[in-house]
Formats: structure tokens, sequence, C-alpha cells
């Protein structure tokens, strides 16, 4: 019997599998598939002069740093003093150069690139990440099942191949067709 | 069996990285004219960000050494505000001019060096050579791990160095961590922040020395930035080292499939 699991890249994985083995199951007969992301094969296409695709928050602390800079500076002359205009200046700037870099994105026609980068990176959508095969004897289908489910597997499945013949034999099969 | 296959596979001429137990150094892409930028905010920057760090601290002191005795902050300070003739008589001649080939070098060296290292890291990434991300020692440990970048933010916010200290960036950690308090501590930013949060801003000039509190800005943002950037680059770091290790260990051809 095959059992399927799905998982991210974290240690759980990796206490996931130790533990099957551990439980009896060869190593040669847990099959793993880490899937490649789009996004990630993209990152080495791009150039090297334009290449992190974490610019949403190069522009903001680039532009945050240059005005909190002049808040200071400019807080010794204004009212409200330099803490105040520090903190207003680090604000503004963040946000003005977190704008500038989404809307020149979007000018650029990388939006949709960099948002998907941002969030991959940044852990925010927790996508497939591995497909996990174990081969297993039937018997042994609850102890993996619940290995996999206690380490964060997204998803559990199983097939049974003594079961699926027996539904759909190749007699079966042939009758219906004639 | 696991050790023989990476042996024939990989090879160790462009290694991404290493684990050590103080750090986690490795190369990533970055855009250069971001770290040509923090050198320009503060000498060295761009060097300590890169993982150079000797070149770092060697840049960094001396900037803060030149810095404080030329009195360029109040300078600036003037300066900006339209004081010029101030600005003339406060800022040391002796000392500021140390300054100039040195702030070139570092805002010339920062670029150059991301250009190279972004060469590396891609060649790097094609050679996928092994790494082992898990160091102990006698004095810490130091690995891999999944950490929230946000976290990282909000610590650097509360106190610079402490978002490095939470992605085991020690080095980092240790110079901004010291560097802030010595800036607070001289520039009565903890005095000044509590006379504005009471509304008395003639109280906060009449306190703040501005030659230290006009450092902050650029402490502060970077270790923010620089904290951020590595939580999340640790994180793809550690999903690209334990997608090698389930290639080279669970892709047995033994494995009996499905017929």
């Amino acid at each position: 019997m095959y059992i399927y699991a799905s998982f991210d890249y974290s240690a759980f994985l990796e206490l996931a599998i130790t533990d099957l083995e551990k439980r009896g199951i060869a190593r040669e007969h847990i099959l793993a598939v880490p899937l490649d992301k789009r996004v990630e094969e993209r990152m080495l296409l791009d150039t090297i002069h334009r290449a992190d695709g974490i610019s949403l928050f190069d522009g903001a602390a680039v532009l945050g740093a240059i005005c909190m800079e002049f808040g200071v500076i400019y807080g010794f002359v204004l009212e409200w003093g330099p803490i105040t205009w520090g903190l207003i200046g680090l604000l503004g700037g963040a946000i003005l150069g977190f704008l500038l870099d989404y809307f020149y994105g979007r000018i650029r026609g990388h939006k949709k690139k960099k948002t998907t980068r941002n969030q991959v990176k940044a852990g925010e959508c927790n996508n497939t990440e591995v497909i996990v095969t174990v081969f297993c004897e039937n018997s042994q289908y609850e102890m993996v099942q619940k290995v996999l489910w206690d380490n964060r597997a997204f998803g559990v499945g199983k097939l049974d191949r003594l079961r699926t013949t027996m539904r759909e034999g190749p007699e079966n099969c042939g009758k219906e067709a004639t | 069996m696991e050790k023989k296959q990476l042996g024939l596979i990989r090879n160790q001429r462009r290694p991404k990285g290493i684990v050590n137990q103080l750090s986690v150094n490795f190369i990533h892409l970055r855009t250069p004219w971001v770290m040509a930028w923090w050198s320009a905010s503060y000498l060295g920057y761009a060097y300590i960000s890169l993982g150079s760090y000797v070149k770092g601290f060697i840049l960094i002191f001396l900037e803060a050494f030149i810095n404080v005795n030329s009195k360029l902050n109040m300078g600036i300070l003037y300066t900006f505000t339209g004081r010029f003739e101030l600005a003339k008589q406060i800022v040391d001649p002796d000392w500021l001019l140390f300054y100039v080939p040195l702030y070139i070098f570092s805002i010339w060296g920062g670029q150059q060096l991301t250009v190279e290292l972004n060469k590396y890291s891609i060649l790097a990434d094609r050679e996928e050579s092994n790494m082992i991300p898990f160091k102990i020692g006698t004095w810490s440990i130091g690995f891999l791990d999944k950490r929230k970048p946000w976290m990282a933010v909000a610590l650097s916010l509360l106190a610079p160095g402490l978002g490095h200290l939470y992605t085991h960036r020690i080095p980092t950690s240790f110079y901004t961590l010291m560097w802030w308090m010595i800036i607070a501590y001289m520039g009565h930013l903890l005095e000044c922040i509590h006379l504005s949060v009471a509304g008395d801003f003639a109280g906060v000039i009449a306190v703040v020395d501005p030659e230290w509190l006009i450092f902050l800005p650029s402490v502060y943002t970077f270790s923010v930035y620089d904290s951020y950037v590595n939580t999340v680059e640790y994180n793809r770091l550690f999903d690209q080292e334990q997608q090698r290790f389930i290639i080279d260990n669970y892709q047995n051809s033994d494995f009996p499939m499905p017929k």
C-alpha cells in the first residue's frame, strides 16, 4: 500500500521521515519529491543588477532612513523636536518608498511576480513544497498515517492497489467496453 | 550511502555559505544600489550586511571615531538648517578630510562587492554543494531554522540588534546593540522620548545632544532592514538545504513504484 503526504520545508518533515525509519519503514521505501517553485526558478534568471526580489522592502527602508534623518535634523528647529519628527519621517518615508516600489513595479509589469515572491519569502503562503510517498504493509497504515499527521502534514492520502485492482480489474473493463 | 553519493555529485568549489557557531554566513542575491546606499548612510554597513565583517568593523570604527572628533553631525545639522557660519566654525578640518576617501571607498566598495558576490551566489546555486545545517561548539549553537521575518522587524524596532540576535547573526547583533546603547546614552535618547511623549518639546531641545542623536536613523533603519532580509534569506537557505538532503537520500532507485 502507498501513503502520500504533502509537507512544507521544515524540521517537521525530517522528524516525520526519521520517525518512520525508526518504526521500521526502510529508507528505500520512502520517496520524497521536492516541488520546484516557479518563483524560485525565475530568480536565477534575473540580472545581477536588479536581483533581489525584496525590493518592496528596499525602497521603504532606504526612503525611511533618508526621511528619518531629515526629520531628526529639522526637528531641532521645528516645534515638536527631533524625536517626533524623526518618527514622522521614518513612517512617511517608509510608506512613500513602499508605494513607489509597488507602483513602479506595476508599471514595469513585475507586480505579480514581485508579490508572489514576497509572499513566498515571507513565508506567508503555506504552499506544499514536498510530496512524500511511503510504501508499507496494510497493517502499518494506521501508524504511518499518525506519524505523518502528527508532524504537520498538510494532507495524507492512500493508494491501495489490492482494492483498486478488484474494483477496476481488466475483466470488468473489457466487459464494459463491449 | 549518503556520503558516497554526496562526494560524487557535489563538490565544494563554490559554497553557498557556512553554518558556524556565531553566525550563518552566506551569499544571496542583492540589489547593488541598496548596498551602496547603506554604505552612504553609515560607512561600512554594506560590508556588515554582506558578511564581510572585518572590513565592515574597520570602517564602522573609523566612521564613529572621525565623525565624533570632527563634529561632522553638528556640521550636517547646521548646514541643513541654514546656519552655514556655525557649521564652518564647529567642524574640525583636521579630522573632516579623513572622512572623504573612506566614504567614497565604502560606497564604491559596497556596490562592487555586491555585484561580485551576486555572480558567486548564482554559481553556488548552480553547483549545489552541500552544507551542514547545524553546528554545535563550546560557546554556542548555530543552525538553520525557519523564523518569522516580522518578528525580526519588531525586535529590531524595540532595540536595534535584537533582531539579529533572533536570527543568530551574533557579530552584527553585538556591534549594533552596543553602538545603539552608546548612542542612546550619549544623545540622551530615552530622556528625549520621555519628554516628547509628555509634550515638553523645549525640554527635548535642551537635553538632547545632536552630535549623537543624528547617528540614530541609520542605525535604526539598517538593523530593521538587515534583520528582515536575513530572516527571509535564512528561511530560503533552509528550504534549499533540505531539498538537497531529500533528493540525495529519499529518491532511491529501489523504491517499489506502483505498477
